[in-house]
């Protein structure tokens, strides 16, 4: 069989079973804009200059959100359950797997961009061309790359129960810190001085850079470099759960 | 040979699961695997599924690892109970599993020997129990495997109602092989070619239903006493019902008989009572 026919086959399955929970897609999709049109729509207004950035922060945000629950809380929840335990049986490489796993959370992370998108070209000034917002399209999925290993570490490192605190905690203080709900400019300055090595800020820097604005250079190393440690740190977790007992 | 065990151990810290386990399992066979709780089923068949892997031993499925695609693409499995995604359909979840196979067996056809092609666009999660255990038994034929590995197919459902789902089993299993749980030693004894019996992580018995009552060696006694019915089951029959006539207190009805598959595994797993 087909890897990638196998990917697709895990993604639809997985996709279906999401969207059909009013529950979960109700505040994954909503939430990021509703944040966004609180806090920084007023702003994006009055200051139509920054009417780009700060809608592109908020579509890295909901990038993040996503991919940050869909693994940390999805894996952790699911992976002492009988039908992950079956899927684990069918004829599939762990690689395909997670293909799914990470299609399905990018489906879901551009869904949510595309509505804070929506929301910011009704209500504020932004102005991108179509190039820009197809650079926007790919870096918001490539961006969203070693957030998907930081929450497949979670799932596998942290219990069912203090996965979803944990995915929150993780999200609001990077989402914070990395300059996402506020512009780094306006940071306390301690928070300022660490604010370049997050995650969360190289994520922001790498939008930024379709409107000239952020370091996108020292973002993709960041990324890469994260990938690298929570990659290694989710395999290594993944082989941990191997060893484990359930009851 | 299909799956073989050799020397088997796997420990969870201080908790040895499985303490040099060895059993084959070989073609057109039906083996059933009994134990207590915690005798290490469980983790048997984990690693037989290739989910787990084992400290030491070895472990072959087809000749290769269980971890291996080209011999899990040959093994039909049941999913546990109660284990479905709630909101997909039975059709969306039985052609989701199809697709990982070369060869599937028709849908159409064995979603209807198991009585589930009127409820195909049903949401699993409003499945009741017994359909739900269809489905499970679905997906394991849906494979069109060359072994299953059932696990607790039947657990929850009445006794026609087994007896019906193995004759489904059956038909459609055709000679190829099968290895299934059950708590049920009635089941083992209508289906099973073979029983393995496992606690404390070893194998205790390997053989039919009618040797493992042979084998605990121990008789049934049954008669009526002076304060009703009495069942005993004692080390040493004749000493047993020599004292009984020696006391001379009133009996009838006494009867010796071998011990019913139920007595001879709770003998054989507990030791003499």
């Amino acid at each position: 069989m087909n890897a990638f026919l196998l990917v697709r086959a895990h993604t639809k399955v997985q996709f279906l079973d999401l969207i059909r929970w009013p529950g979960y897609v109700v505040p994954t999709v909503v939430f990021p804009a509703m944040f966004y049109s609180i806090f920084d729509l007023p702003a994006a207004r009055t200051h139509p200059q920054n009417a780009d950035t700060l809608a592109l922060a908020f579509i890295a945000w909901a990038v993040i959100g996503v991919t940050l629950y869909q693994f940390g809380v999805g894996i952790a929840q699911e992976r002492g359950r009988p039908w992950e335990r079956y899927v684990r049986t069918l004829p599939a490489s762990v690689w395909v797997r997670f293909g799914g796993r990470i299609a399905t959370a990018l489906l879901f992370g551009v869904i949510t961009a595309a509505v804070v998108a929506l929301v910011a070209r009704a209500f504020t000034p932004i102005d991108l061309t179509v190039a820009q917002w197809l650079r926007v399209l790919v870096y918001a999925i490539a961006g969203g790359i070693p957030f998907v290993l930081i929450g497949i570490t979670i799932g596998y490192w942290v219990s069912a129960r203090a996965s979803v605190p944990t995915a929150t905690a993780v999200n609001l203080l990077l989402a914070y810190a990395g300059g996402l709900w506020m512009p780094p400019l306006y940071l306390p300055s301690f928070v300022a001085t660490i604010s370049p090595y997050l995650p969360t800020r190289q994520f922001g820097d790498l939008l930024w850079s379709v409107v000239g604005q952020g370091n996108a250079l020292r973002a993709v190393m960041g990324l890469v470099l994260y990938s690298a440690i929570f990659g290694l740190l989710a395999a290594v977790g993944y082989r941990r759960d191997e060893r484990k007992r359930y009851a | 040979m299909i799956l073989a065990f050799e020397d088997v151990v796997k420990s969870y810290g201080e908790v040895r699961a499985l303490d040099g386990l060895s059993f084959a399992v070989g073609r057109n066979e039906i083996v059933a695997l009994l134990g207590p709780n915690g005798a290490g089923k469980t983790t048997a068949l984990e690693i037989a599924l290739g989910l787990r892997s084992c400290d030491f031993g070895t472990v072959r499925l087809f000749g290769e690892s269980s971890r291996s695609i080209a011999a899990r693409r040959r093994l039909g499995v049941t999913p546990q109970e109660s284990g479905f995604p709630d909101m997909l359909t039975v059709a969306e979840i039985v052609v989701f599993v199809a697709q990982h196979y070369p060869a599937p067996a028709p849908i159409a056809q064995t979603l209807s020997a198991f009585g589930l092609e009127a409820m195909k666009k049903r949401r699993a999660g409003t499945l009741s129990g017994g359909e739900s255990r269809r489905l499970a038994l679905t997906l394991a034929f849906i494979a069109n495997p060359e072994f299953f590995v059932l696990d607790e197919p039947t657990t929850g459902l009445d006794v026609q109602s087994r007896r019906r789902l193995w004759e489904v089993v059956r038909e459609a299993s055709g000679d190829r092989s099968i290895l299934f749980t059950t708590h049920y030693l009635e089941e083992a004894q209508a289906n099973a070619t073979r029983i393995l019996v496992v606690d404390h992580g070893r194998l205790l018995f390997d053989g039919d239903a009618q040797t493992l009552r042979e084998r605990v060696g121990a008789r049934r006694v049954t008669y009526l006493g002076q304060h009703g019915p009495v069942v005993a089951m004692p080390g040493d029959t004749d000493a047993y019902v020599r004292a009984l006539v020696n006391s001379g207190a009133p009996f009838s009805n006494l009867e010796i008989s071998k011990p019913s598959l139920e007595e001879a595994f709770l003998l054989l797993t507990k030791g003499p009572a």
